[in-house]
């Protein structure tokens, strides 16, 4: 009886102290403030991405830290209003969390929010703290491969079943052909038992065929020798029309810049670097700088992006190695096409956006020019200043303003 | 034994000489083969001194002094150097472009002067600086401004600045993955709503954070519509 009631005691006196550890550890902790319902924290969802989310994800460092347990690791929820409504104030106040936080950041400075308000903030935190309880998103296996066996299946018929059409299709030629030879040994041995064939019959039966004959006939060496004539003259006028035409040249660049990437995956405008083009007579090649716009944080550690650093440290031009020349004698002017024109950078470039490496497309060469000055309508659109061209046009001809007709064949118009 | 040995060199030799016509046929197809251009190969140059400027020009440079020697003997090569080596050797690293000097200032037909607010200045800017462009050319300036949008600014910040361009999103087969570049601002989130247009133009001459100076790229006339296109999308 006694120990039982002991036991009580000791059962009581435990669940007390518990009950009263926890409801302190709750008070010293700012998490009871944090909500839990669910339509606060989808509010504080919908606000983290809209406004944090391009810097902080939950569970990885990006810009600024991971925000996992931020509630628990940062000094109070109060100090995490105060820096989110702006964050300079805490670093320049000396609080020595946040100038830690600042220096291991390399004093990034995070963006003021002061139109956030604290409840707003809880609400974020209730959504933080939802993801941190979940733990990170376990990276979904996709399996890449897998889609390959049914990929075929799009085409309407499988490959394999083309193959074996193809492999049954081989079968049964070879087996006419047997069946060929053997009804012709038939017949030739049939013939040969007969006696009332003359010595010109017998000799239809019994081919003597002389490979040795064939090769000094006469129309088989002018056969052999016409083909090899023809084709070495049309080598060698093919490539007597490549000489001073540069299309197809690829030279490797000092840095492998891949236009597929940033042109094609990234779909950054040709504008962006190449600034020149609407203005000048060349699209100009960037400048360090301007790699630096995105490369600062981009890839730093690529060896081929070191190399654009050596150049800004060494203060030396990056030495691209020139694709596309016109000779001197030529004159062409980049804004006028594509301002004026309203011209496609690949109407000339090719698909550039495709390119690891940059190639000519386009030949260059006057009768490329001229070929496009034929072809293409001036674009007249919107441009008071073909107005009264346009007009005088129709009094003469039916067909649209093509460059030509505008003096794009003059020789002076290019060649001064 | 003598004998032998020379009249098959005899025969040899009239062998070569039979061949030798299909030979010159097969060396003139080699030659002819190395015209084109391709990979590394620039191809060959007809009438190369015609491909290469003499006088100083943008975007090409040759270094090699010995460049176009092979043409020098047509006329005399005073200078000391082949006829296509036209870099300048009184610029730093022979370079043909120049800086402009110092305390100039470019010319432009609005009458701008080059922008002197320091790059930490922000808030200066914002309060300070009005755009020049007035209300009969707003409309204009907002569809210039969409068009130079698309070509600056959308790649990071995204066709409505939702920060969410192609560079600052999740890779297209990965849509938890994290973006190429990290911490491009949704210029729709509430810290953005209420920026100046002069806080926009200070923005793109000078970066801020993680974005870099565009002043470079960008011209201020270009910046201003820029600008005022980024406030009409945020409403």
């Amino acid at each position: 009886m006694t120990q039982k009631r002991l036991l009580t005691r000791v059962f009581l006196s435990f669940t007390l102290f518990g009950c009263f550890y926890i409801s302190n550890t709750l008070a010293l902790a700012p998490a009871d403030e944090i909500p839990t319902d669910a339509a606060r924290i989808s509010e504080g969802q919908a606000i983290f991405d809209s406004n944090c989310k391009t810097c902080h994800r939950v569970h990885d460092k990006l810009v600024g830290p991971a925000l996992k347990e931020v509630y628990n690791v940062a000094p109070s929820i109060d100090w995490i209003v105060n820096f989110v409504h702006n964050s300079s104030k805490v670093i320049a106040s000396g609080d020595p969390y946040a100038v830690a936080l600042y220096d291991e950041y390399n004093k990034t400075q995070m963006t003021h929010f002061p139109s956030i308000s604290r409840d707003q903030i809880l609400s974020i935190l209730g959504y933080i703290k939802q993801e941190t309880e979940k733990g990170p998103a376990v990276a979904a296996v996709v399996s890449t491969g897998g889609g390959d066996a049914n990929a075929s299946g799009d085409a309407g018929v499988p490959a394999i079943y083309i193959d074996a059409i193809l492999i049954g299709l081989i079968i049964v030629l070879v087996l006419i052909l047997v069946v060929l030879v053997l009804i012709t040994t038939i017949l030739r041995k049939y013939l040969n038992q007969r006696d009332d064939l003359d010595d010109a019959d017998r000799e239809i039966v019994n081919p003597t065929f002389s490979f040795d004959l064939l090769v000094k006939s006469k129309p088989f060496i002018f056969i052999v020798t016409f083909l090899f004539v023809a084709i070495a003259f049309k080598v060698v006028i093919n490539n007597l029309y490549a000489v001073g035409v540069q299309k197809n040249y690829a030279p490797k660049q000092p840095i492998a810049f891949s236009h597929k990437i940033h042109a094609g995956t990234y779909e950054i405008d040709c504008n962006y670097c190449h600034t020149g083009v609407n203005k000048s007579k060349n699209a100009n090649i960037p400048s360090p700088n301007i790699c630096m716009n995105c490369h600062g944080s981009i890839k730093t550690e690529s060896p081929e992006i070191q190399k654009i650093y050596a150049a800004i440290e060494n203060d030396k031009p990056i030495e691209w190695i020139r694709v596309h020349n016109l000779p001197d004698l030529a004159y062409f002017n980049h804004s006028q096409h594509v301002v004026v024109g309203g011209i496609e950078c690949q109407t000339c470039h090719g698909p550039i956006e495709e390119m690891d490496v940059v190639k000519q497309a386009s030949l260059l060469t006057m009768g490329w020019c001229i070929d496009c000055h034929r072809q293409t309508d001036v674009n007249t659109k919107d441009n008071g200043y073909y107005d009264n061209l346009v007009e005088l046009h129709k009094e003469e001809s039916k067909s649209a303003l093509k460059v030509e007709d505008i003096g794009g064949l003059e020789c002076s118009k290019c060649h001064y | 034994m003598i004998k032998i040995f020379k009249i098959k060199n005899i025969q040899i030799g009239m062998r070569i000489y039979k061949n030798f016509n299909y030979a010159v046929i097969i060396t003139i197809g080699i030659i002819a083969a190395g015209c084109g251009a391709g990979g590394d190969n620039q191809g060959l140059e007809y009438a190369p001194n015609m491909y290469h400027s003499v006088p100083y020009e943008g975007l090409s440079q040759i270094t090699d002094e010995g460049s176009g020697e092979a043409t020098q003997f047509l006329n005399n090569p005073s200078d000391g150097h082949g006829e296509y080596y036209n870099s300048n050797p009184y610029n730093k690293n022979r370079m043909t472009m120049r800086t402009p000097p110092a305390n100039t200032v470019k010319r432009n037909k609005y009458g701008f002067l080059p922008y002197r607010i320091p790059k930490d200045s922000i808030d200066y800017a914002s309060r300070v600086l009005k755009s020049p462009i007035d209300s009969s050319m707003t409309a204009a300036a907002i569809q210039d401004g969409k068009i130079l949008y698309g070509k600056y600014c959308d790649h990071c910040h995204g066709p409505k600045g939702e920060g969410d361009g192609l560079i600052a999103s999740p890779p297209a087969n990965d849509p938890d993955g994290l973006p190429v570049f990290a911490g491009v601002a949704n210029l729709q989130s509430d810290a953005f709503k209420n920026m100046t247009e002069g806080h926009i133009f200070h923005v793109i001459t000078w970066g801020k954070g993680l974005m870099g100076a565009h002043g470079s790229q960008v011209s201020p006339e270009d910046r201003w519509k820029i600008a005022k296109y980024v406030k009409s999308i945020q409403k």
